[in-house]
């Protein structure tokens, strides 16, 4: 039992980070119908943005402030020339489209960046561990949960204290009656996208001070933020939260007792889930409960 | 129409040029279009995308260095030499149907590459399905000179047995006999295992702990937690390419590598430049290197050449020194062509039978020869001592090499060989 309390804790850590990757990626789905197969190549995006400004001098502390800013306006002008034209239609033209995008984007970082995976370590302030009693817990770690609770807080006054927020929980119950009320929907669209690779810009960014950076790093999150998506429930921001934390959590666990298993545990949960109940814990017909 | 890209008359005349040259160039052109026909084709298939793409281009970059060598000096059997490189992707169903291609559809005679074990194999046995000679330049698992054994195929890099061996003794004697193990969970991770195995059984050592990782893991931190509850001696870290990456930098995140000593049988540049210097540390089993005399032997002017000719010409992407990757390619390819040219011939049978025995000097010390019993490459190994910061004239001068281990001592005996690998040559 002595190493449960540790893999709870870093159940916690992994969780938290699968849930605010799946937030963003919820947030597009949601009000576009969009499936942003290029969530992963953005985060990805952010990570070589922060590379390239700290090797320009700059510290960490700047470059996790703006790295993500700049992904946001890659994404912007992505979502503005491509992914637009695309709204309305099935969604398989999105997800097409947002697939070959994360190809092409893996090529470019291949060949601006390389195949290898580059050197980046948190600033020193970060480097070392915290005495918690049970064991001696990473720096870094507990700064990424800091980090992503100070976001979701932000994201939650976002959405639920301000205009724009109710705006965007409008649209997505009926982004027409928003537009015939006069709310320009598609400034909505490009905000909300934008909004969206924020949050997978600064995963990013925190991603890489704990894995190598290499063009496959945000791809390789990609895949259990979907699944926190599923199991959590289309449209619930709190889903996206429980769903990522129980991924973690079963993931630490299970690596504890049959580490083989550890990483098709989660498909394991998806199937239990979608059995039981297909929507997923807490998906609901509207956006956010 | 007032202001056309190109007029009537510009094209005409354009045209009309363009004719005149392609009439003119044809007399020169035809024989040139013959000889091109008769380069022999070599299939390389390496990982240009994916966990193993760095290295997989370091190979390519030995293989085009060796090819341009043989290309200057006129060729084997007065022909030019010409590779087709295929993307493997380190997936081994993949590299099985590109070596068909290559084989079927390019021509290629042989074959060479691969940087996962699993891809060894699978090459290796559809490159025997199809009677071409492979050379596996880059994957280690036991089982490719081992079990699977192969007339066709010759290894160039170490066997996991020869890595397990080379250094378990050296860190067992240097900081103690209980053992923690950080496994990959594939071919590869599971022959190192088993060689170790076999050493600490030799040195009555202990395994207190052990964990096999998925190919692919990106979060160790619930393997490495468990590290200070086991008290172990040394961690011993088996991972390879991103997976290490991930392992150190988490390793030092926890604070463990000011704690207890890591090292392992393998660790390559490639990974160690992605480390941040906090988490370049330890003594590993190394494959060869280009600053230490050690390694390239001292007054072996190829070594010294080739290190000197890949600076002035060949630097990969990254602007990185060469890595025991370059080398694989280049000995691989060479030893494939002299092969050819001592059989006066590109029949796979008659060209692996001039390999193998086969003593040869070469880019590292005191020289080797492909086993007659099983194909694997017999040559030294060293041990490294990691430098964080390289040297202060060459910040990339990661590796302080400590020691030279001959092959015999460290590979299982052509007896012990001859239970496990049974060869046999198409009558």
């Amino acid at each position: 039992m002595e190493h449960v309390a540790p893999e709870l804790f870093n159940g916690l850590v992994l969780g938290a980070f699968y849930a605010i990757v799946a937030i963003g990626l919820s947030l597009i789905m949601n009000l576009t119908g969009t499936i942003n197969m290029a969530h992963g190549s953005f985060m990805t995006l952010a990570g070589y943005f922060a590379f390239a400004l700290i090797a320009r001098g700059t510290n960490f502390w700047f470059a996790l402030l703006v790295a993500p800013l700049l992904a946001v306006l890659v994404a912007i002008i992505v979502e503005r020339t491509m992914i637009r034209p695309l709204y309305g239609r099935d969604p398989v033209y999105s997800l097409l489209l947002t697939f070959g995008l994360s190809l092409i984007a893996e090529e470019v970082f291949h060949i601006v960046w390389g195949a290898n995976t580059l050197p980046f370590a948190p600033p020193a302030a970060l480097g070392g561990t915290v005495a918690l009693g049970f064991m001696n817990f990473p720096t870094y770690r507990l700064f990424i949960v800091a980090v992503l609770l100070l976001v979701f807080g932000l994201l939650a006054l976002f959405l639920y204290r301000t205009r724009f927020g109710l705006r965007l929980r409008a649209a997505v119950q009926d982004s027409e009656m928003i537009a015939a009320l006069g709310t320009n929907t598609q400034v909505l669209y490009t905000i909300n996208f934008g909004l969206g690779i924020l949050l997978a810009g600064i995963a990013g960014v925190l991603a890489v001070g704990l894995l190598g950076l290499n063009p496959t790093t945000g791809n390789t999150l990609l895949m259990p933020a979907f699944v926190t998506v599923i199991i959590g429930g289309m449209g619930s921001l709190y889903g996206c939260l429980v769903g990522g934390v129980l991924i973690g959590l079963a993931t630490s666990l299970m690596t504890l007792y049959v580490p083989a298993a550890s990483e098709v545990v989660m498909y394991i949960l998806m199937a239990i889930v979608l059995t039981i109940r297909p929507r997923g814990l807490f998906g609901e017909e509207g956006l956010f409960g | 129409m007032s202001n056309p890209l190109i007029d009537r008359r510009t094209f005409v005349k354009g045209a009309g040029l363009g004719a005149a040259a392609i009439v003119a160039g044809v007399p020169a052109f035809i024989p040139r279009l013959g000889e091109a026909a008769d380069a022999i084709k070599i299939g390389v298939l390496e990982p240009y995308t994916g966990t193993y793409a760095y290295p997989g281009e370091n190979e390519t970059i030995g293989i085009q260095m060796a090819i341009d060598a043989w290309n200057k000096r006129g060729g084997v059997l007065g022909r030019p030499i010409e590779i087709i490189k295929e993307d493997e992707e380190s997936k081994p169903d993949v590299a099985a149907q590109k070596a068909r291609k290559l084989v079927n559809q390019d021509k290629c005679v042989a074959l060479i590459g691969t940087v996962s074990s699993g891809s060894s194999l699978s090459v290796q046995k559809a490159s025997a399905d199809m009677g071409v000679l492979f050379f596996a330049s880059g994957g280690h698992t036991d089982d490719v000179t081992g079990k699977n054994c192969t007339w066709n195929t010759f290894r160039t890099c170490h066997s996991t047995w020869m890595e397990a061996h080379a250094t378990a003794y050296t860190l067992a004697k240097k900081f103690g006999k209980r053992f923690y193990f950080i496994t990959p969970d594939y071919a590869f991770g599971h022959a190192l295992q088993t060689a170790f195995d076999d050493v600490i059984k030799q040195i009555g050592g202990t395994t207190v702990g052990y964990d096999l990782t998925p190919l692919g893991t990106t979060d160790f931190s619930s393997y490495l937690t468990k590290v200070p509850a086991a008290k172990p001696d040394v961690v011993v870290v088996l991972v390879q390419g991103d997976d290490y990456t991930n392992c150190m930098k988490q390793a030092d995140s926890f604070g463990l590598l000011k704690k207890f000593p890591f090292g392992g049988p393998q660790v390559e540049l490639e990974p160690l430049y992605g480390l941040p210097a906090a988490a370049r540390t330890g003594y590993w089993g190394i494959e060869w290197s280009y600053s230490s005399d050690l390694a390239l032997g001292k007054g072996n002017k190829a070594a010294h050449q080739f290190v000197a000719d890949y600076f002035a010409h060949y630097l990969n992407s990254q602007k990185k020194p060469p890595t025991a990757r370059e080398c694989f390619g280049y000995v691989s390819i060479d030893r494939m062509l002299a092969g050819m040219a001592a059989a006066k011939s590109t029949d796979s049978v008659k060209v692996a039978r001039a390999i193998e025995g086969e003593k040869f000097q070469s880019i590292f010390a005191d020289g080797g020869y492909y086993r007659r019993e099983d194909h694997q490459l017999m040559w030294p190994m060293w041990v490294a001592e990691i430098r964080p910061n390289g040297t202060p004239q060459d910040p990339n001068d990661l590796l302080d090499v400590i020691a030279k281990h001959d092959p015999d001592t460290i590979e299982q005996s052509v007896a012990e060989k001859a239970k496990i690998c049974k060869m046999a040559y198409p009558s």
